[in-house]
């Protein structure tokens, strides 16, 4: 296995610019309820701060891939493995769930059925219809 | 206000040059996880931006901060990016002030200034 060469993420030369489009990070920032006047700074700083988080995250993941399998593909489940372990991605977990396929989920559904308490069943209403979505 | 739920996108191609930017020369990356990336960008942007607002609203503000954004950032554990971006608000200061002085010496020649201004920038240091 080839150790991946992860490009540093501090050699990047500090810019004015920005990749991402700052009237769309606007509109994602005021569809947070309270969000009050916006500088052009604060704007131009939330950008930066997006493009640094799509960056990290794929870097992430993909190192983690890397050290499991030998393709060089970056896979969703690259994805939610990484935001399963990582405590400061907790925010994601219902955004980027893990997949589960429709028959292990049934077998799950079937061993919690035949032997638990009925405060089991609310949680496995809820995932169901997650994973019904998902396949 | 958000009119179509699309709005909340970031857009793909952008999103997709930046990953590959992040990835060795070579990676690749599939659709379905590019999608959840734009998205975790887009959850990321919005939740910052709430506990930005959160924290600034402790302190009696009604608008963030760049100090706001950055203690948040600090605070959600992201404090890695906290370097860079103190960086690039630096050169992005300097852009922004350049801009101002030549637009108040020279009225008819902004267009230049701005060019010669985000140009230099990248290079100088700001202050």
């Amino acid at each position: 296995m080839v150790e991946p060469k992860i490009k540093a993420p501090h050699l990047r030369a500090p810019t004015a610019e920005t990749v991402l489009p700052l009237s769309r990070v606007r509109t994602i920032m005021k569809s947070s309820m309270d969000t009050g006047l916006i500088t052009n700074e604060v704007l131009f700083l939330m950008t930066k701060c997006s493009e640094l988080f799509v960056q990290h995250l794929a870097r992430e993941a993909y190192a983690a891939s890397c050290s499991k399998e030998t393709s060089d593909t970056l896979k969703y489940e690259h994805l939610s493995q990484l935001v399963n372990k990582s405590s400061n991605l907790e925010f994601l977990l219902q955004i980027v769930p893990e997949k589960i396929r429709v028959h292990t989920f049934q077998e799950m559904l079937r061993l919690n059925r035949s032997g638990t308490t009925s405060d089991d069943d609310d949680d496995d209403s809820e995932s169901e219809s997650e994973s019904e979505s998902d396949e | 206000m958000v009119e179509r739920i699309e709005d909340l996108n970031l857009p793909n191609a952008v999103i997709a040059r930046l990953i590959k930017e992040a990835l060795p020369d070579g990676a690749n990356v599939s659709k379905e996880a590019r999608a959840a990336i734009a998205r975790a960008a887009s959850v990321f942007a919005i939740f910052v931006t709430s506990s930005s607002t959160a924290l600034a609203h402790k302190q009696n503000h009604k608008t963030i901060t760049a100090k706001d954004i950055m203690q948040t950032l600090t605070e959600l554990d992201f404090e890695s990016f906290v370097p860079s971006l103190s960086q690039d608000l630096e050169v992005y200061r300097k852009v922004v002030k350049d801009k101002k002085d030549s637009k108040a010496s020279k009225k008819d020649a902004s267009g230049a200034a701005d060019a010669t201004a985000s140009g230099s920038g990248a290079t100088e240091e700001a202050n």
